[in-house]
């Protein structure tokens, strides 16, 4: 028995003032219970005459208003060889200017109006949001409509915003970091991969302010938007506001197709990419599983305890605080929605000390594989899960996005409820059965971004080489691609 | 034991008809000098809790520079209680260990010789290192590896996690190192058995491995990214005499050459009760809170002495300084000028005029991004430390435009402000948003602590209240007035960076001993 169990066996009534002694040990403090229950997405949940669904929660502990707006949409729905053009039109939304206002009016009138609005599209979804002072409410939600409803997207605005993406084209290679996350994901999911295609300079200059304008006519619709709005108002009055403000709008409920399922991951292998840095990155990992797999609340558990909470996991306490290896070191695991999730781990470390630690991250992945977790490292985790719990919700703006997102993506409505039992639910074994059927070291794929001579001259200490390391003894050079046109040479 | 000096002094709030942007925050000061700021909401059933030391790379020198934030890591190794199942021989092996670190400095002096002499090109290749360096090197691995049997590792962050704290970290600035976590509202007493055994009874363990986490740091943020060494040297050349020209992070030959004597000795000074801050935020009854802040951070002893002062001012610059060097990025062109400290009447001013200059209606933007169409992006900021700040500007230049152009319009706008009185309603635009962000930054409570850390760390906490007062307050004459004192051209630094050509070398240092072609 360890001595968290004892903490909350016993949890009667702090003990009262006058001052007591100060415990030896802080296992031997106890702590009066906490009971918490989430709050309910049905309680938020209002549906307006047009069809548009929002989640409000008045909050007046600050005179501000916060209206999100999530829009199904996304760069997965960019036309072939006009990639870039939801991203694109994402950011000229706001910068563009409305009907009424020239782009250079619109910004002085919500710059004086304190207002911040922010629009953009990402791979599978559309954003925009207003944070203004509740006394400027009407003002600013009337720029906001316009901005969404009537978006003037004004030609000048739209050449300078390709010429920013053109630019930060150019320095696609100068980041290790850029170079790593964009080619992790190439090899994860394919390049082909709706959600994964490259811009180029070729597809920015192809878009103009009509492909722009079609793009926003054929998705901005408020029967494909979800609103997440909390902040010092009434709620009736606040639902009168977006009553009026969303009515009208031209057009129907537009079709939207849906995010492509498959993928198509790189050969399990090592691939090695030279840049000149005195410090390598190093990713390992695969696809894991969606978000409707029951593997799930086994598959965080194991996570946190490979790699995924820091100082009490393994891959940071060996690489990081044992050996002194790297300061980042760990391990991510993403759920997919629409496409399998991923497993991560990750570290970076000077050039000769990569091959080691490589194998040490492989190791612990083998380990938990071949071991069932120890009785007191599944309870950190179940306990710190648990407690943790309420911070999903910890402010209202923060309880109402993530209602959004829940009806955005369909979350299973039984998951915020019943999640703490689940957790609590899981056993050693099933940890273990999970590692041994998601992580398969045959099948991963490790990318290693970095001065490659160095890497392989190791540190001198340990037989380690990265070759011999190579998942089926696979082992790739991959060249940088020319950052304008994303090709090979 | 009561050693409360009792400080109680409520923050007014005036009943106002506008809701201003204020926290009512208690203050109070212990007995040993510890200061307090305590301030209760309730918005979820957690507690943000943190306290700042009042030490930073600025207390530093040549030759230590980045032990403060080597000292932050090592706060996180334990005490004499946590992070250990046997003290004693834990201690006895820390001992043996120094032993052994001090042979190993001997010949990392006979190493140092060498490389002065040209005969090796960098110290912390193991092929440079001595015989007998390898040979103390594998006896302390050993006594390592003999530690770990008697250690509990990570041991606080095992307990914080297990009780539901989240965010647990540190930061360290120039100025100011502060440690927080978020946690249950009820485990505000864990964190003060922690946080205040951890200042009584530190144990800085396993400091040799974290310290090189410290130079794997270093070796992310600075040395592999596109200008982390250039923005290094451009402060380095900014500043003259003061403390803040070195890295927070620390110089590479300083970070490997840190002792931990010298950090037990820094500890002593920089880290007793009447050098720190205690902040509180969150769901907390104030009555049990500060029961239980003097129970367990009172009993610790006041410090000796107080920490010396910083004396060093910066002199007064004479004249321009440049710097232009080419780097993996898109052309840029950065200006700095001298400012003032934090604490300082005109920051407001200051702000205010970057607000003027900064943002999509800012005056840059409108000038070099919209209507010249020669740059790209361009901010203009202020970043005013405890002991003194700077006036910040930088644009990234539009493919195949002159950066000099880029400067001259940059300095035309300075010069514009200096010259011509301000518009009422451009005053008043970014007065709104002043305001706006007085609001905005009170929104969570980590937040809040992580703000009272910080701005205490400054020496001013209460701007958090007076701020959107002192904005009100800012004339355009103010405004015009710090722009023509502090923006002069003999108080400014420029830099340019250019796109290195990519089939050109790197700056690296020589491959081998004697090929010194850069």
């Amino acid at each position: 028995m360890t001595a968290g169990i004892l903490l909350l066996a016993a949890a009667v009534q702090a003990a009262p003032a006058p001052a007591p002694a100060i415990p030896d040990s802080p296992d031997t403090l106890v702590f009066k219970p906490l009971a918490y229950t989430p709050p309910r997405a049905a309680d938020h949940r209002v549906v307006l005459k047009n069809g548009m669904v929002v989640f409000i929660a008045e909050d007046p502990t600050l005179p501000l208003v916060d209206i999100n707006i999530t829009v199904r949409t996304g760069g997965y729905l960019d036309p072939a060889g006009k990639e870039g053009l939801a991203a694109l039109t994402g950011s000229l939304l706001r910068n563009g200017g409305t009907r009424s206002l020239t782009a250079e009016q619109l910004d002085e009138r919500l710059d004086f109006l304190a207002a911040r609005v922010a629009t953009s599209i990402g791979d599978t979804s559309g954003s925009a949001s207003l944070n203004c002072l509740a006394e400027n409410l009407d003002d600013s939600l009337r720029l906001f409509l316009e901005i969404l409803k009537e978006p003037r997207f004004q030609e000048d605005r739209l050449a300078l915003t390709k010429d920013q993406a053109l630019q930060e084209m150019t320095r696609r290679n100068d980041d290790p970091e850029d170079i790593e996350r964009r080619e992790w994901n190439v090899l994860l999911y394919g390049e082909g991969r709706a959600t994964n295609r490259f811009t180029t300079e070729a597809s920015v200059r192809s878009v103009s302010r009509e492909d722009v304008a079609a793009f926003h006519r054929r998705y901005f619709h408020p029967a494909n938007m979800i609103a997440a709005v909390s902040g010092a108002f009434s709620r009736a009055e606040m639902i009168r506001k977006l009553e009026a403000a969303f009515a009208g709008w031209p057009g129907a409920k537009p079709q939207v197709a849906p995010v492509p399922s498959e993928i198509a991951t790189a050969a399990p292998g090592l691939y090695r990419i030279q840049k000149d840095v005195p410090q390598g990155r190093v990713t390992i990992g695969l696809p894991t599983v969606k978000r409707d797999s029951p593997d799930i609340y086994a598959l965080e558990v194991m996570n946190e305890i490979l790699g995924g909470s820091g100082f009490v996991s393994r891959i940071t306490r060996n690489v990081r605080s044992n050996e002194g290896l790297a300061y980042s070191a760990g391990s991510a695991l993403r759920f997919g929605v629409y496409y399998p999730g991923a497993f991560r781990a990750l570290f970076q470390s000077k050039s000769r000390s990569v091959p080691y630690a490589t194998q040490l991250v492989l190791d612990e992945i083998k380990k938990m594989r071949d071991q069932p977790v120890t009785a007191d490292e599944l309870d950190i985790i179940k306990r710190s899960l648990i407690e943790t719990f309420p911070s999903n919700f910890e402010s209202k703006a923060k309880t109402v996005a993530l209602f959004a997102a829940d009806e955005y993506t369909r979350r299973d409505p039984t998951f915020w409820p019943t999640y703490r039992d689940r957790i609590r639910a899981v056993t050693a074994a099933d940890v273990q059965r999970v590692a041994r059927e998601h992580l398969v070291p045959e099948k991963m794929v490790v990318l290693v971004v970095g001065d490659q001579k160095e890497i392989d001259i190791g540190d001198g200490k340990h037989e380690a080489s990265l070759a011999a390391m190579a998942p089926g003894g696979h082992v790739v050079t991959l060249p940088l691609r020319d950052p304008m046109t994303m090709k090979l040479p | 034991m009561r050693l409360l000096r009792s400080v109680l002094a409520l923050v007014l709030v005036a009943a106002a008809p506008a809701p201003k942007p204020r926290i009512e925050v208690t203050e109070m000061t212990l007995g040993n000098g510890m200061r307090w700021l305590l301030f209760p909401r309730h918005d979820a059933p957690t507690v943000s809790a943190g306290w700042v030391a009042h030490v930073g790379s600025v207390n530093e020198r040549e030759g230590i520079t980045g032990i403060s934030h080597l000292f932050e890591h090592m706060m996180f190794k334990g005490t004499h209680t946590i992070g250990t199942k046997d003290i004693t021989a834990d201690l006895k092996i820390i001992e043996e260990q120094e032993k052994v670190r001090e042979l190993m400095r001997s010949e990392l002096k006979v190493m140092r010789e060498r490389l002065r002499r040209g005969e090796i090109d960098d110290l912390l290749k193991p092929e440079n290192q001595t015989a007998r360096y390898r040979e103390l090197d594998a006896q302390f691995d050993d006594l390592v590896a003999k530690q770990r049997d008697v250690i509990v590792k990570d041991q606080m962050d095992q307990i914080y996690t297990r009780n539901g704290g989240e965010e647990l970290n540190a930061f360290t600035t120039e100025d100011l190192t502060a440690y927080f976590v978020r946690l249950p509202s009820n485990r505000l007493e864990l964190w003060a058995w922690l946080e205040s055994d951890r200042l009584l009874n530190p144990v800085f363990r396993e400091f040799y491995s974290e310290r090189d986490v410290v130079f794997e740091e270093r070796r992310m943020r600075t040395e592999s990214t596109p200008l982390g060494k250039f923005d290094e040297a451009f402060n380095a050349l900014f500043w003259e005499a003061h403390p803040y020209k070195w890295p927070v992070v620390g110089w590479p030959s300083d970070i490997p050459a840190i002792t931990k004597a010298q950090a037990d000795e820094y500890f002593g000074l920089y880290y007793a009760p009447n050098n720190l801050t205690g902040v509180l935020v969150g769901d907390f009854d104030p009555a049990e809170a500060r029961g239980i802040i003097e129970r367990y951070f009172a009993r610790i002893p006041r410090g000796p002495k107080d920490p010396p002062e910083m004396v060093t001012v910066e002199p007064e610059q004479l004249g321009e300084k440049r710097f232009i060097a080419e780097a993996e990025t898109s052309p840029t062109v950065r200006i700095w000028w001298h400012a003032v400290p934090f604490v300082h009447k005109d920051r407001t001013p200051l702000d205010l005029l970057s607000d003027l200059l900064t943002g999509r209606t800012g005056r840059l933007y409108k000038s070099l991004v919209l209507n010249r169409q020669i740059a790209n992006e361009v901010e203009a900021s202020v970043d005013l430390k405890k002991y003194a700040g700077a006036f910040e500007v930088e644009s990234v230049v539009k493919e195949g435009k002159d950066p000099s152009a880029v400067e001259s319009a940059l300095l035309e706008e300075i010069a514009r402000v200096q010259r011509e009185p301000i518009p009422a309603e451009e005053m008043q635009k970014v007065k709104n948003q002043g305001k706006g962000s007085a609001f905005r930054r009170l929104s969570s409570p980590f937040s809040i602590a992580i703000q009272l850390l910080y701005y205490d760390g400054l020496g001013d906490w209460p701007y958090i209240n007076s701020y959107a007062d002192e904005v009100d307050a800012v004339t355009a004459a103010d405004i015009q007035r710090v722009a023509r004192t502090y923006l002069t051209k003999e108080n400014r630094t420029v830099g340019i960076f250019l796109r290195r050509d990519a089939a050109a070398p790197s700056p690296a240092p020589p491959a081998a001993p004697g090929d010194g072609t850069r």
